[in-house]
């Protein structure tokens, strides 16, 4: 298992900026991992969102590739985060972190055949 | 090839009788009965004048039908006035009662129009008699031309329109989609990449210890899942559905057994 870090004295500071402190210092490294690919997916799918929006959706099934590439990916990695989570080990008793990082696997490579499809 | 000059000696050897007409008159009278105009006509030359009917005059057609050589009133069986328009090619077609001694009296009364004139036209009517009765020859000869007042133009069908050719189709189609300007795009596809750098920077940071990865029990899997990849790549490339879905199966059933030597390998390692 990843170390996890003894939790601070909460600050006097602005609650987001206590909430980040909590965040960073409570959270293991192995689902900072998957937080900053949620973050990054994210991020992708707003900017191919505001280029629809802005410029133009021309090749209309590319962006609907795009898009719902980043969306089905964020579902199924916020999936594998939330079941690889120590903390909810009483939620998934019978699913354990490999299975569902095999879950994760598979889902992901079929998404992946659905976006090929579409992307033309 | 004998036979048709055969039958033609016998049709001219039959019994060939003619008829013709006894006292053929015609008369237009006005409402009032007073005669504008009486003449006989004769099948065998035309009356010259075409004949004049107004909105409310009569034409009266009299004649006997008679046999040729004996002068006896014959009864044919169909007796029929023609009224026949060139231009328009119209007809109207009306039989005429005739006594068993072969009189007849034909009436058109202008007061009361009758259905089977057709509509005038810039042209006279050409009116012909038609006999045909057994065992004589036939007639079909014109009277006279007959100038009718105007009428109501001929009533048009609703499906005429359907007959003839249709006004051309010009379809409009929405114009063609543009490419936006090459350097929005370029500007766009260079911050669709920024998050990219955002993920390496992040998980240079966090990146948890990857000790385990080249292992030879997991390496395998890790292989599997990338030639996944590789393969849907491809398609994406060049390969088609059914080849896809083919190699998709072969390395389906390959990833199934590595995944479950390297998942059940980490888990063993887990529960240590």
């Amino acid at each position: 298992m990843a170390p996890t870090k003894t939790p601070a004295a909460p600050s006097s500071q602005n609650p987001v900026v206590s909430l980040w402190k909590a965040y960073n210092q409570q959270t293991p490294d192995r689902l900072k991992f998957i937080d900053a690919f949620l973050f990054f997916l994210m991020l992708s799918g707003i900017i191919q969102f505001a280029y629809c929006v802005l410029v133009t959706n021309y090749p209309y099934n590319a962006f609907l590739s795009g898009f719902a590439s980043t969306v089905g990916q964020f579902v199924l990695a916020a999936s594998l985060r939330s079941q690889v989570n120590p903390q909810n080990k009483n939620e998934f008793k019978e699913v354990s972190p490999e299975r569902a990082f095999a879950d994760f696997a598979l889902g992901s490579i079929v998404l992946h055949f659905f976006v090929y499809n579409f992307l033309g | 090839m004998f036979y048709p000059l055969a039958l033609l000696l016998l049709a001219v050897t039959a019994q060939a009788s003619t008829l013709t007409l006894k006292s053929p008159r015609f008369a237009v009278s006005d409402s009032t009965g007073s005669q504008l105009r009486g003449e006989p006509f004769s099948l065998t030359s035309r009356t010259a004048s075409p004949v004049k009917l107004g909105a409310r005059e009569n034409l009266k057609i009299t004649f006997q039908v008679v046999d040729k050589e004996d002068e006896k009133g014959v009864q044919p069986h169909q007796t029929f006035i023609r009224f026949y328009d060139a231009s328009t090619g119209e007809e109207g077609i009306q039989p005429v009662r005739v006594t068993p001694g072969g009189k007849a009296k034909f009436d058109l009364n202008l007061s009361k129009p009758p259905l089977y004139l057709p509509p005038t036209s810039d042209e006279p009517l050409k009116v012909s008699l038609i006999i045909g009765t057994p065992d004589y020859d036939p007639l079909s000869v014109q009277l006279f031309d007959l100038v009718l007042p105007r009428s109501q133009p001929a009533p048009v069908h609703p499906d005429e329109v359907v007959f003839h050719p249709r006004p051309e189709l010009y379809h409009t189609f929405r114009p063609e989609q543009k490419v936006p300007n090459k350097f929005i795009s370029l500007v766009f596809s260079g911050i669709a990449l920024a998050p990219w750098f955002v993920l390496l920077g992040l998980w240079s940071q966090v990146a948890p210890r990857a000790t385990g990865l080249f292992s030879p029990s997991i390496l395998p899997f890790i292989a599997s899942l990338g030639a996944f990849e590789g393969l849907l790549f491809t398609y994406w490339l060049k390969l088609r559905l059914g080849d896809v879905l083919l190699y998709g199966a072969i390395l389906g059933v390959v990833t199934v057994f590595t995944g479950r030597q390297a998942l059940s390998s980490i888990a063993a390692k887990r529960t240590q």
